[in-house]
């Protein structure tokens, strides 16, 4: 109960902190001088600077190198280092509704990014641990599951900011006792749906390509007719094979779901068999196993650092798990799959110097360009330079360490999130809501008056 | 224009002598009242004269024909009937129990699996107004309705009536007047059972429609050029939407749904009003940039009795509510059109909804153009309703005092230019009773991973249940939710640590008095709950 009365406390503050939100949204100039720069890709800078413009970074050195431009807010960064957002590339946070449309073995057709809220606290409780983009996905019901939308928690502004104009589009596969059991159980009167087994989870696949190879041979011979100068039935369009079709042309990043050795080749072997690319294998808690073969496949890996055994399959988990597949030549991250857990990736990352040895500019990488890497979007994302988006958190300490805080996270050089100013804009919030809730009181009790009047009368 | 007669005028002929059977409509003048026409100033001691049907004269010097009934309203206020252009009158407001999967694989998106409703579903030949629907209308001075199913996605082809005498074909004003589509997911396991289904359902359905009329063209222009397309009722009747003839009326509340709406709406280049609309305010801006049409519900969301639940609600749903009715005096400064309507609310809340929306800055002028020249002119009806003027349909009501007032008590109303029946006043329709599932549940459910405490706050609507949830596994609103007197079924998405337990529980429960139980479907199996009613 305690527990709980804490939860509600915390989630009355935030949602409170969340109302007026930060962001000035001007073209403004924000330097950070004197802080210590983790770079991500160019080491790490002392006393540095980095100078934010237009939403991006136009300069990062040593102090001593970077001039202050005229007019711009500076922050002083003694003390203080400063990462670039952290990407976080397994996400549910922030859908409308279920995570799942679970009544299909391929309900590719559906887009998460129709569903999004730019209202759930939990991305600004994100913003408030260092997480600046994510891979929102659709859940793992399904052997073929949703479109799924990269996003960044731009918390405050209209959805349509939220979108990357350049993100590559994604889906979300899902192999093993989800897609497999999700339906094997469902209420009176609805049938079990297929697959039951993991072999079925592979025929829902291959089939759903080979339909779309078809599908696609229709298109080509409908297109062929039309250039002789026939004029043919058209096919009709498909949703579901459309996303499959694109997968196979190489416009559809594939993000799969997954836990076992087994499944794992077994979505190796497919794509080589069908000529599609799986961009990224989510949870893949045995991927240690096959990492060689996941990396000749040129297929990235997003891990839980240390959370396993919370079903059979997920039993033959280790932490070394991460080290072992980037030591191997996987590009790793660390992946939240939680509300809560995207808070802190950072400490995630940290584990894998303890589990497995990896230096600390190699554990960084691990939620920030990494990440940037899986999504296509490193030409933008994920570490500090010039050039790319001013999306940037200042840290009390070094990220790694459990007692650092966020003090404040840029997204492309607005502030979303600010520790000083949430903490004092509470006050102020709290008391609009205790007025709102006595507004509504006091309403009540003349209505309940006025009602009773007549009845006396 | 001329088509959508077509289906209604065979029937309006073979009905055409029994019609005449009917009383035939008389003359009548009501005069001394304040006359409010709706599309001009009040006319004090003004009087109105209909004849045959129509409103003949409107005015403060009108000559008394020798055969009108006079009808004296010396301090009365004349209307003409209001219009409540958003209702499910005479359509049975939860979803027949019928449950099938969606079928598998590509073929799931297609229409001809919905069984509850379809865009073919015609709702002139289906509604069924009872007595009861009828005079609780009549009571508060509403003589036109808007109506179709509310259930479905598709809900289907709505009508305008006027709740006249006379069969359902007599009544009819316009059909179809709009084809209605509602996001409401399907009970879980049976496509599509999301959001993001149902918006994909919807958008496959419209893609579907613009592939018949081209395959159907091709073939109709050669038809050997291969096999003939297959014929469709549904996507048939989502020719007039797509080649823009037939608006769509989208259900959808809040600022979120009324933008994918409008996603939807750019996407296909429909013509489109929302309906419900109760977070326009704030976005009028870009509503009225858009120039799109909004039905505002004013079925305002109402807080949690609890004192407890209401403090742990966060600032931003405690402002919404208080904000809502503000939509309407908020619509009138930035120029949107719109009218009033009681959606998914009782028609016994209604004029209750609309006194709010005054107490929230809407002048009673603009309260009563709402209710009815704006409604006639979205739904293209204007020439004929909306107004008190010469050649206009004769629906006229008489009220004691100022219509919206709260003591207001309707004493004469005319339906096509016959005086209707009102409802004694002891069944004048009252706002609505509490029913036995209405209020806030504390349940646990024995899942897996031991016990899980959720709270649902029920509200039931003629068998439909709406409300809210919290608790350890997220909140929200619930849905699909359906009670029949002990019956209790409804959905609620719950969040949980890993997107492994995310997912639809969908409750079946029982009702004891104050405590229910029954068991819950998860994605990963059937576990059982129980739980009782909080104060």
């Amino acid at each position: 109960m305690k527990q709980i009365a804490e939860r509600r406390a915390q989630i009355a503050g935030f949602t409170i902190a969340l109302c007026l939100g930060f962001a000035a949204f001007a073209q403004n100039v924000t330097v950070i001088r004197d802080a210590t720069i983790l770079t991500i890709t160019h080491g790490k800078i002392e006393h540095g600077s980095v100078v934010m413009r237009g939403g991006k970074i136009v300069a990062v050195g040593l102090d001593a190198q970077v001039s202050v431009p005229s007019g711009a807010t500076v922050i002083d960064g003694a003390g203080k280092y400063v990462t670039p957002g952290i990407i976080d590339t397994h996400s549910h946070t922030s859908v409308d509704g279920s995570v799942n449309e679970i009544s299909l073995p391929n309900s590719g057709a559906v887009r998460i990014g129709d569903v999004l809220t730019n209202e759930d606290v939990n991305v600004y409780r994100q913003l408030a641990g260092g997480t600046t983009t994510a891979l929102v996905l659709h859940g793992s019901a399904n052997s073929i599951g949703g479109q799924s939308q990269i996003v960044k928690w731009k918390y405050g502004r209209p959805l349509s900011e939220w979108f990357i104009p350049d993100a590559p589009r994604t889906i979300k596969f899902a192999l093993g006792e989800n897609p497999k059991s999700s339906n094997f159980r469902p209420p009176p009167g609805i049938p079990a749906q297929y697959p039951a087994t993991r072999m079925g989870v592979e025929e829902v696949i291959r089939k759903s390509f080979l339909d779309a190879k078809d599908y696609m041979a229709k298109w080509d011979e409908y297109d062929a007719r039309k250039k002789r100068g026939e004029n043919p039935i058209p096919p009709r369009r498909d949703l579901m094979l459309d996303v499959m079709a694109d997968i196979l042309r190489g416009k559809v990043d594939v993000h799969s779901h997954c836990y076992r050795t087994d499944e794992i080749l077994m979505l190796l072997n497919l794509s080589d068999e069908l000529g599609f690319k799986v961009r990224e294998l989510h949870h893949v808690l045995e991927g240690y196993k096959v990492a060689r073969e996941i990396a000749a496949h040129g297929v990235g890996g997003g891990t839980f650092i240390d959370w396993w055994g919370f079903k059979a399959e997920a039993y033959d988990a280790i932490p070394y798990n991460v080290a072992m597949m980037e030591n191997a030549g996987v590009v790793t991250v660390v992946n939240s799959d939680s509300d809560e857990l995207a808070r802190r990736l950072n400490l995630d990352a940290a584990k894998a110097i303890k589990y497995g040895g990896l230096s600390e500019d190699e554990a960084l990488k691990l939620c920030t360009i990494n990440g940037a890497k899986l999504l296509r979007l490193d030409h933008r994302l994920g570490s500090i330079e010039v050039g790319k988006d001013a999306d940037l958190v200042i840290w009390t300490g070094h990220p790694f360490s459990t007692y650092s805080r966020v003090e404040t996270t840029f997204i492309e050089g607005d502030v979303y999130f600010d520790r000083t100013k949430d903490l004092a804009m509470r006050a102020e919030l709290a008391k609009e809501k205790r007025d709102r809730l006595k507004k509504e009181a006091d309403e009540e009790g003349k209505n309940k008056k006025g009602k009773k009047e007549p009845a006396n009368g | 224009m001329r088509s959508k007669w077509t289906p209604v005028l065979p029937i309006l002929l073979l009905l055409l002598p029994i019609a005449a059977q009917a009383q035939a409509p008389g003359v009548y003048a009501i005069t001394g009242a304040t006359v409010h026409p709706a599309n001009g100033p009040d006319i004090v001691n003004g009087t109105v004269l209909i004849r045959d049907g129509l409103i003949e004269a409107v005015g403060a010097n009108v000559a008394i024909p020798p055969d009108a009934a006079v009808i004296d309203a010396k301090g009365a206020h004349v209307y003409p009937g209001l219009i409540d252009a958003q209702t499910s009158l005479g359509f049975p407001s939860a979803r027949p129990q019928t449950r099938r999967r969606g079928g598998g694989g590509q073929r799931g998106a297609q229409q001809e699996q919905l069984p509850e409703t379809s865009p073919a579903y015609i709702a002139m030949r289906n509604v069924n107004l009872t007595d009861d629907d009828i005079d609780a209308a009549r009571g508060i001075g509403v003589t036109t309705i808007v109506t179709a199913p509310a259930f479905g996605i598709f809900n289907g082809q709505s009508a305008v009536l006027n709740l006249g005498t006379g069969t359902a074909e007599e009544r009819v004003i316009k059909s179809p007047a709009a084809m209605q589509i509602s996001f409401n997911p399907r009970p879980a396991w049976t496509f599509p059972d999301s959001l993001m289904g149902v918006i994909a359902y919807i958008r496959q359905t419209m893609l579907d429609a613009q592939w018949y009329s081209s395959a159907r063209a091709v073939y109709d222009k050669n038809p050997t050029v291969g096999p003939r397309p297959e014929t469709s009722e549904s996507l048939e009747a989502m020719q007039p939407v797509i080649a823009k003839n037939l608006p769509v009326v989208f259900v959808a509340d809040g600022e979120l749904m009324i933008r994918r709406a409008q996603k939807i709406a750019s996407e296909f280049g429909l013509r489109y009003i929302i309906s419900g609309g109760r977070q326009g305010y704030r976005f009028a801006d870009d509503l009225k940039a858009a120039n799109v049409p909004v039905l505002v519900s004013v079925k305002w969301p109402i807080a949690p009795t609890s004192k407890e639940d209401r403090e742990e609600q966060p600032l931003r749903v405690i402002r919404d509510r208080q904000l809502a009715p503000t939509t309407p005096s908020v619509f009138v400064k930035s120029g949107v059109t719109f009218a009033l309507v009681s959606g998914a609310g009782k028609t016994g809340d209604f004029i209750p909804g609309i006194r709010k929306a005054m107490d929230n800055g809407l002048s009673a002028d603009d309260a009563l153009k709402a209710t009815t020249i704006w409604p006639a002119r979205i739904f293209g009806v204007d020439r004929q309703l909306g107004s008190l003027e010469h050649g206009k349909i004769a629906n006229v009501v008489v009220s004691d005092k100022p219509i919206f007032d709260k003591e207001a008590k309707i004493t004469r109303e005319f339906v096509d230019g016959r005086e209707v029946r009102l409802p004694s006043p002891d069944k004048k329709a009252g706002e609505s009773a509490p029913s036995a599932v209405d209020g806030t549940w504390r349940l646990t459910v024995r899942s897996s991973q031991g016990d899980v405490a959720v709270t649902v706050t029920l509200h039931n609507e003629n068998g439909a249940l709406t409300g809210t949830f919290s608790g350890d596994k997220g909140s929200g609103d619930i849905r699909n939710g359906s009670f029949d007197g002990t019956t209790v079924e409804f959905t609620v998405a719950v969040k949980g640590q890993s997107e492994t337990e995310s997912s639809d529980w969908v409750f079946h429960g029982t009702l004891d008095g104050t405590s229910m139980s029954g068991s819950v479907t998860t994605s990963l199996g059937t576990v059982q709950f129980t739980g009782s009613k909080g104060r």
